[in-house]
């Protein structure tokens, strides 16, 4: 039989192979300043080295204030952050600093520098890892101790190999929809957990029609549904990407076409490869929201809060605790339900074009009133390019604040936090309890949908407000 | 790495599903550049009353247990064995969570059915820390818990030489259930062993896989 994208570039991979462990070659390793001190203690106290400095890469996104990225205030993030600077110091590792002008969100830095490449496996302490999937590499989240690992061996082991499952996506998505609204509906359709063991593939007309940065926001969630990663096979959408724009450590001229030759190659033959399959229809989607704590707890915007005794893949005891948490009346109609805080940013949704899409729903409206905005670019590059098109103007004169690049409120470790109940309308990826602080309640959406919710004070379908004039 | 052969001890029962690791350990934890120090921070949020939890730079000093919380009754104090529901550990990589769990004390954690027990990222981080994760069938996970609902927290055994779960009634017979474990992993964890200096040993074949590498997948020189 042949084999699908995924066995590819694992076979590429195998250094030792048996019935039950691999030993994978690593060709990337991504690092930040939270899941890497311990890692780096280790080695430090068995006296190692890092084996291959020139493939490992670091920088500093979760702790960095956006407000003024230089001032870290908080004593303990302070100390996390100078610990990565002194340990790339002391183990000859590449620092994208704060101010290098390249800091950014690790997965949306690793694209944009060129070391993210079809065909390469691809790790870092960091579950959205599977976020460089959108090229055809094999990237996942890895723990501490096996980033010790691979900075000591630059190899991995691994159980026996995941299964292939096949997403398909058919179909145009309608206007005003986005790769976000896929992915969440495929997440909606499988479950939190309906993707474990796997590594998924997405393909079909609807991945096709989308630029990179659609495709890496559809990668960045498959860890949403269990998935070990997720992968999309590289095309002329792909190596465009890799050969334009700033990219520093893509290859050039003759080793960049012996490359595409290659990458070529990096193509499921016969869906019917897959151990699993499902399919999607990409034309019949509506925007999505998710109403509760995990994210496949996803409804239409058109819909209501469900009943607890009706939600997919959930107990009715689960779904009760969740509704609890999230303050919310089975039967209530999402778009009558009022949010606090609006956050454009992430590693899934803190690119060019996210910012673009959002900005074209707010330009020359207001963000409603009581209403906080934060938007949030995803790297130093995207806030710099972002600027030079003027989304920065087309957000400040809405109302809304413009700030530096960072991790910022996805996940809360800098001072950007929601307080006890405050409703968040958000372009990350986890709605999890407390995830963006303590007693907050997070709804993900798209970026259209966010800025849609930024300008109507409640969840609104961005589709009516795109066919208004403004 | 401290070896796993067996272990008794008694058990308690979390039996949410899909409990995250944010759940598991907040975020503002995870600004600690330490190793150790995780064990009262696990489930810091639902483990303590509002406002109790305690600070990330003294995870000693926290304000009152939340009755409520199923951890917090008195037959789950002294547990050593965690029962825990499906897709335990989904979300964030962070091994934090298994450090929080590893040092509030706990040796085994049992989840329900094979393959749907535990996020992957989780269930490697354990292995890595000697956290033994075991998934049951449905029927055998149903049997620990309702053994330790009557109980009070049921002495069980986990033997990783022969793989097996035994539960000791206060009444009745003993019953044991099977698991399994690839056996590569359960030899590292029943020797207790350094999985770097394991890998190191593979040099060669690392070399020699280095030299095949195709030019344009070296990250090209600045
Ligand atoms: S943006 Fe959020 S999900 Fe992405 S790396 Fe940062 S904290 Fe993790």
């Amino acid at each position: 039989m042949s084999e699908t994208l995924f066995e590819k570039v694992w076979k590429r991979h195998e250094v030792r192979a048996n019935d039950e462990a691999t030993l994978l070659y690593i060709d990337r390793h991504l690092i930040h300043e939270v899941t890497s001190p311990q890692a780096f203690e280790g080695l430090r106290l068995a006296s190692r080295a890092v084996r291959r400095p020139d493939l490992t890469f670091a920088t500093l996104d979760h702790n960095v204030p956006t407000e003024n990225q230089l001032d870290i205030r908080e004593p303990m993030s302070r100390r996390q952050v100078e610990t990565l600077r002194a340990n790339c110091k002391e183990f000859g590792v590449t620092l994208y600093d704060i101010g290098s002008g390249r800091q950014g969100i690790v997965h949306i830095i690793g694209p944009e520098l060129g070391l993210t490449l079809p065909g390469l496996t691809i790790v870092c302490g960091d579950s959205h890892t599977s976020t460089h999937g959108a090229f055809g590499a094999l990237a996942f989240g890895i723990g501490t101790s096996e980033v010790e690992h691979v900075l000591a061996t630059q190899t991995l082991w691994q159980g026996q190999r995941p299964q292939s499952f096949g997403v398909e996506v058919t179909g145009q998505l309608p206007p005003g929809l986005e790769s976000k609204d896929i992915i969440l509906a495929i997440i909606r359709a499988i479950g939190t957990g309906g993707a474990t063991g796997t590594v998924l593939e997405y393909y079909g007309p609807a991945i096709r029609a989308l630029s990179m940065e659609g495709r890496m926001t559809i990668c960045n969630m498959s860890i949403e549904a269990g998935a070990r990663a997720g992968l999309i096979a590289p095309d002329d959408t792909t190596f465009e990407y890799i050969a334009k724009g700033n990219r520093p450590f893509a290859p050039k001229g003759a080793a960049l076409d012996l490359a595409i030759a290659d990458w070529k190659t990096l193509r499921t033959e016969d869906p019917s490869a897959f151990d699993r399959h499902v399919s999607i229809d990409a034309s019949t989607l509506v925007p999505q929201v998710t109403w509760g704590t995990n994210p496949a707890m996803t409804v239409d915007v058109t819909g209501t809060v469900p009943q607890p005794d009706q939600v997919p893949f959930t107990s009715a005891d689960d779904a009760h605790r969740a509704l609890d948490y999230m303050g919310l009346t089975p039967g209530t109609p999402m778009t009558e339900i009022p949010v606090d805080i609006v956050f454009i940013g992430s590693c899934t949704n803190g690119r060019i074009e996210d910012l673009r899409t959002a900005a074209k729903v707010m330009k020359g409206r207001k963000v409603a009133k009581g209403v906080r905005v934060l938007v949030v670019p995803g790297s130093e590059e995207v806030g710099a390019q972002a600027v030079s098109e003027g989304l920065d103007r087309v957000f400040s004169e809405a109302g809304a604040e413009w700030r530096q690049s960072g991790c910022s409120m996805c996940l809360a470790m800098n001072p950007d936090k929601l307080t006890p109940g405050q409703r968040s309308a958000s372009t990350s990826n986890r709605n999890f309890e407390g995830r963006q602080g303590p007693g907050g309640r997070t709804h993900l959406l798209s970026p259209a949908m966010a800025a849609a919710a930024a300008v109507t004070g409640r969840f609104a379908d961005v589709r009516e407000l795109l066919g208004k004039s403004k | 790495m401290e070896p796993f052969v067996t272990h008794r001890g008694r058990v308690a029962v979390l039996d949410w599903s899909d409990v995250n690791t944010d759940l598991i350990i907040p975020a503002r934890y995870l600004k600690r550049i330490e190793r150790t120090g995780y064990g009262p921070l696990l489930f810091a949020d639902k483990r303590y009353v509002p406002g109790g939890a305690p600070s990330p730079d003294q995870p000693e000093s926290h304000g009152p247990e939340d009755p409520d919380f199923p951890l917090n009754d008195p037959a789950a104090q002294g547990t050593t064995i965690l029962v825990v529901g499906h897709n335990f550990g989904c979300g964030s990589s962070r091994e934090h969570a298994v450090w929080a769990v590893a040092q509030a004390g706990y040796r085994a954690l049992i989840a329900p059915v094979k393959n749907e027990g535990f996020a992957d990222i989780f269930e490697g981080n354990a292995l890595n820390n000697g956290l033994l994760p075991i998934e049951l069938p449905e029927v055998a996970w149903n049997a620990i818990v309702l053994a330790s609902r009557e109980d009070g927290g049921a002495e069980t055994t986990i033997n990783l030489q022969d793989l097996t779960v035994t539960l000791h009634p206060a009444s009745g017979p003993e019953q044991s259930f099977p698991f399994d474990v690839p056996e590569a992993i359960r030899q590292r964890l029943l020797q207790g062993l350094d999985f770097i200096a394991e890998t190191l040993l593979l040099d060669n074949a690392i070399r020699s896989y280095e030299q095949t590498t195709p030019a344009w997948a070296t990250p090209q020189p600045a």
